[in-house]
């Protein structure tokens, strides 16, 4: 750590351990992007769309699944949904008002201490519990904003220059959001890749220089017809999910009906869905609960790197993600043992967006998994 | 100033803005209209309709980022030494009007910004050290000349009503009706109208949370909107809001046909993908990957939607919706031009509207260096601002107490300190890909340029590059793909094409060129021509226009072919021509082709598509 860095993570440490709120006044805070969001629709009661909502779910349970891509049509909700993610989501502990959301291993870790300072210990943190944060990248965010930059403010009334943390930031151990993310500017996309691959962000810019821990959830939505995503983007994806326009009258005179009580009562609709939202964050609650003591035998994770081998796909994300997810996805159906068919409903999920692109190939993605998988599972039979 | 009931014609529009006054939350409305129609004075006089201090803001086309979206007010900030926020164009609209004039040309990050506004209700400004959300809730008015080019899907996604094209002639006989009132309103008369229209509204207003709709008119409704394959459920809602908003208008508790029929005709329609009854369209229009049963033999069924799996179920269960969609269907069927699908693509024959020239350049792209500027021209590099100044800080603080006394101020920057950052544009080429559909060569070249078309796509991520395609055989060349960077757009609509007939070679250079025109204006400087054909044009563009025409001889056909490919050239735009056609069945006019555009010439026959592809890369 360069010695600017300590410079300006210095006063969040006395902070904490003063318990004051010196920093308020130092540039945007966390708590501001917690409330800006308006009511969001309950999550629970989005009508179809079960594989975004499968593949946000088990991301909350394994954030090691690295995120989800949701491409589709037009108004299909796919914003929505992730906007709705955020009331269904767990709490975590932080140290108070860390703008990085540090764990009080991961705070001492990194603040070690310098010379002539006494060095912190654990109990000088104040703990506290804070939502997952879900952070909104917009398009039109400046690269000093998403990484961080100097104190403008700071900079010009007292010519000292500080840090002021970026969406990066308030995005770890959270998820970090980005609607038309196949619109988003190249040089973002850039700071993403680098950010996505080695969980820091480090910022090297205008005279400052420093790196902070930056893991999250990268979830991205889009419609195909606006533009292509950077291959490279795709790849960082953990899981792709693909939404069409419902074709079935009633269903989506269900979706009409249930906006339009929202819309006329936001609170008596969300108080109607509070059990259900309820649920649902018990079930994932219990699911992370579990979900280490999820194992999968030898014969599914051989059949596993067979199907993946049988479509072509490189390298061995792709085998890691399936894996985690199947192991997700048992969590959440409440089972200690992966089988084949848990596989199965989350093969596509994981793999679609892995194989090879081939430009006359009509077949779709989806089918030609589950016609690997069964003829993997065939085999398996027949062993 | 034109007030709005003193506009003659153009019912429908202003049916489609009074709904939107009596319930905002439909988004806005789209008017497509010719130069001239009046459709600027028009959505300009909206803001007499609607409470008095509603804002109304107009969108430049040449709007910045930082204008749009709102940031740091740089040269206040630095006058007063603390951060001064500036709200941008969509926060300042918000609970009123944003207008766009000719949205079609409006840059496509600025599109972006208003979608992303629109959805959220809101503007995120996450930009120079700023993190601020200002609420951002408008009625959004767009008029726009379909020959200058489409409207963003996504955009109009948004927005509630989009008003049917309204075509020539009648605009014409409206324009002589509008100049003509003018000369005779009464401004007294003027006032009382427009008192009475917003008493109207207002009860409207008052009266909407009560208006009901039945269950089987919001499943008719909807099932229009799954029969004419609108995607998505946004519309949906939009279509159910409009119905209401028409009863409340007309002062009933209850939705009646009308107010179902005007509800398909301004927010279904216009969005159709398909036109219900015609079996053979709705099969070129589904996109792949949606499923699809095996063609059945019977074809006598021509009221279940085709494509709803569960249409039988529907019908046995419940007869009404049924009825009412059809009964709204026979409506749109009969009031509407039945080429309502190719509208767009019809009235972009005529364009007049030259080069607009690009908005914006130093804003966007990577960040190259820093330089002397203007605050106001670009983005302001802090850093090398703040050393510029820092060495004039003593001498100044010194003048500055001489003339004001003390101050706290730490840093005085003056207007010479300022350096702004100079950006590398880093918008993509276009490639216009012209395939010649006519003869018996057309499905192999078809099948090439499918292959070259996707190899250009799938490696042009970076540069941010695009692709259209035109085919041309019979009477006239066609665009199958507006500019786009979606390879899954280009492989649907290369699936279906007919091929055989003439060869409207001169028809392919003039629409290409039109297309490459549009792009233009839209920020994309590089442009070039992939002509996939052996170079014989036999169909003059007399023959294209017009059907009656008189076959146009060799000579005539070659000089017309001549002098487009010179205007072409001229315009700057590079060519590539690739021959497939087998070497002796050959009589040189490739290659002339080629010369004649100052393009390259490429003899490929069975040419793989990576070959095309790196012809037009390289």
């Amino acid at each position: 750590m360069t010695q600017t860095a300590s410079a300006a993570k210095k006063p969040a440490a006395t902070k904490t351990r003063a318990g004051s709120t010196a920093r308020k006044t130092a540039g945007p805070k966390k708590a501001r992007t917690r409330k800006k969001q308006a009511q969001a629709f309950p999550f629970t009661a989005i009508v179809g769309q079960e594989e975004m909502k499968l593949s946000l779910i088990l991301n909350i349970i394994d954030p090691r699944i690295g995120g989800v891509l949701v491409m589709g049509h037009r108004g299909t909700g796919k914003s929505t949904t992730v906007r709705a993610l955020a009331e269904v989501l767990p709490m975590i502990e932080r140290v108070r008002d860390d703008i990085y959301n540090r764990t009080t291993t991961q705070y001492l870790e990194a603040e070690k201490p310098r010379k002539g300072t006494k060095a912190l210990a654990e109990e000088d943190l104040v703990i506290e519990d804070i939502p997952v944060p879900v952070v909104d990248l917009p398009l039109g965010a400046t690269e000093d904003r998403v990484c961080g930059t100097i104190d403008i403010e700071q900079a010009l009334t007292s010519g000292v220059k500080a840090f002021e943390p970026g969406l990066l930031a308030q995005a770890n151990r959270g998820f970090l959001y980005i609607d038309e993310v196949n619109l988003l500017d190249d040089h973002l996309v850039d700071v993403l890749l680098d950010v996505a691959a080695s969980g820091r962000n480090v910022v090297e810019r205008e005279g400052i220089s420093i790196r902070h821990p930056a893991r999250f959830v990268l979830v991205g939505s889009g419609n195909p017809e606006e533009g292509e995503l950077r291959p490279q983007l795709l790849d960082r994806f953990g899981l792709h999910a693909r939404i069409i326009t419902i074709t079935d009258v009633d269903r989506r005179v269900e979706i009409v009906k249930r906006r339009r009580l929202f819309d006329d009562d936001p609170q008596a609709f969300l108080k109607k869905w509070n059990r259900e939202q309820k649920k649902l964050q018990k079930q994932i609650l219990n699911a992370k609960e579990l979900l280490p003591e999820v194992t999968m035998s030898d014969d599914v994770l051989t059949d596993v790197a067979r199907l993946c081998m049988q479509l072509g796909i490189d390298g061995h994300r792709g085998e890691l993600t399936i894996t985690r997810t199947a192991h997700a996805f048992a969590a959440f159906k409440g089972d200690k043992e992966v089988t084949m068919e848990h596989v199965r409903e989350i093969a596509g999920l994981a793999l679609r967006h892995r194989l090879r692109k081939d430009p006359l190939e009509t077949i779709d993605p989806g089918e030609k998994i589950e016609r690997e998988l069964a003829k993997v599972l065939g085999e398996a039979e027949e062993v | 100033m034109i007030a709005f009931t003193d506009i003659v014609g153009m019912d429908m529009a202003k049916q489609a803005l009074m709904l939107l006054a009596v319930d905002p939350s439909l988004g806005g409305v789209v008017i497509p209209a010719s130069v001239g129609s009046g459709k600027s004075t028009l959505a300009r006089s909206f803001a007499d309709i609607l409470p008095e201090d509603t804002p109304f803001v107009e969108l430049p086309l040449n709007v910045t980022e930082d204008r749009l979206i709102g940031g740091v007010d740089l040269e206040a900030t630095l006058v007063k030494g603390e951060r001064v926020v500036q709200h941008g164009v969509l926060s300042r609209a918000h609970e009123g009007v944003l207008y766009v004039d000719s949205l079609s040309l409006l840059d496509s990050s600025a599109v972006s910004h208003v979608m992303d506004a629109m959805s959220r209700g809101a503007v995120l400004v996450e930009r120079e050290g700023l993190s601020e959300v200002h609420p951002s809730k408008f009625m959004l008015i767009g008029t726009y000349d379909p020959t200058d080019g489409d409207v963003r899907m996504g955009l109009l996604d948004r927005i509630g009503m989009i008003v049917p094209f309204a075509t020539q002639n009648d605009y014409r006989a409206r324009k002589q009706i509008v100049s003509a009132v003018i000369g005779e309103t009464d401004a007294e008369d003027t006032e009382d109208e427009l008192r009475m229209l917003k008493g109207l509204i207002a009860a409207a207003k008052e009266l909407l949370p009560k208006v009901s709709m039945t269950s089987e008119q919001m499943q008719g409704l909807i099932q229009s909107a799954v029969s004419l394959g609108v995607e998505g459920n946004r519309v949906d809602i939009f279509a159910v809001r409009a119905a209401l908003a028409s009863a409340a208008l007309a002062q009933r508790n209850d939705v009646d046909e009308d107010d179902l029929k005007l509800a398909v005709k301004l927010v279904l329609v216009p969005r159709a993908t398909r036109m219900p009854q015609r079996e053979e369209e709705v099969q070129e229009e589904m996109p792949p990957d949606e499923e699809m049963p095996p063609e059945e033999p019977e074809t006598e069924d021509q009221d279940a939607p085709p494509d709803t799996p569960d249409a039988d179920a529907e019908e046995e269960q419940e007869e009404t919706p049924d009825m009412i969609e059809e009964l709204m269907m026979d409506a749109v069927e009969t009031e509407l031009p039945d080429n309502i699908m190719n509208i767009s693509l019809a009235s972009k024959k005529k364009s007049t509207s030259g080069s607009r020239g690009e908005a914006l350049n130093n804003r966007r792209g990577r960040f190259v260096r820093a330089q002397d500027g203007e605050m106001r021209s670009g983005k302001v590099a802090l850093i090398p601002t703040l050393i510029s100044a820092a060495p004039w800080q003593a001498s100044r603080k010194s003048e500055r107490e001489k003339k004001y006394g003390k101050s706290a101020t730490a840093l005085l920057i003056n207007k010479e300190d300022v350096k702004i950052k100079k950006f590398r544009d880093k918008s993509g080429t276009l490639y216009v890909f012209m395939v010649d559909a006519s003869g018996s060569m057309a499905l192999n070249r078809m099948r090439q340029a499918k292959g070259a078309v996707s190899h250009l796509l799938q490696n042009a991520y970076v540069h941010r590059d695009q692709v259209a395609l035109l085919s041309f055989r019979g009477k006239e060349a066609q665009v199958l793909l507006p500019p786009s960077q979606s390879v899954d757009r280009a492989k649907r609509e290369l699936d279906v094409l007919p091929t055989g007939g003439g060869t409207p070679l001169s028809s392919a250079l003039y629409l290409g060129w039109e297309t490459a025109k549009q792009a233009r204006t839209k920020g994309i400087s590089q442009i070039m021509f992939v002509l996939i054909t052996d170079g014989r044009g036999n169909i003059g563009l007399q023959s294209s226009f017009d059907k009656d025409a008189q076959k146009a001889s060799k000579e005539e056909l070659e000089s017309e072919i001549g002098a487009l490919a010179a205007s072409i050239s001229a315009d700057g735009i590079a060519s590539i021509v690739i021959d497939t056609q087998m070497n002796y069945l050959s009589r040189g006019e490739a290659p002339r082709l080629a010369e004649k555009l100052g393009g390259r010439y490429f003899y490929l026959p069975n040419a793989k598509a990576e070959q095309i592809a790196e012809a037009a890369l390289s």
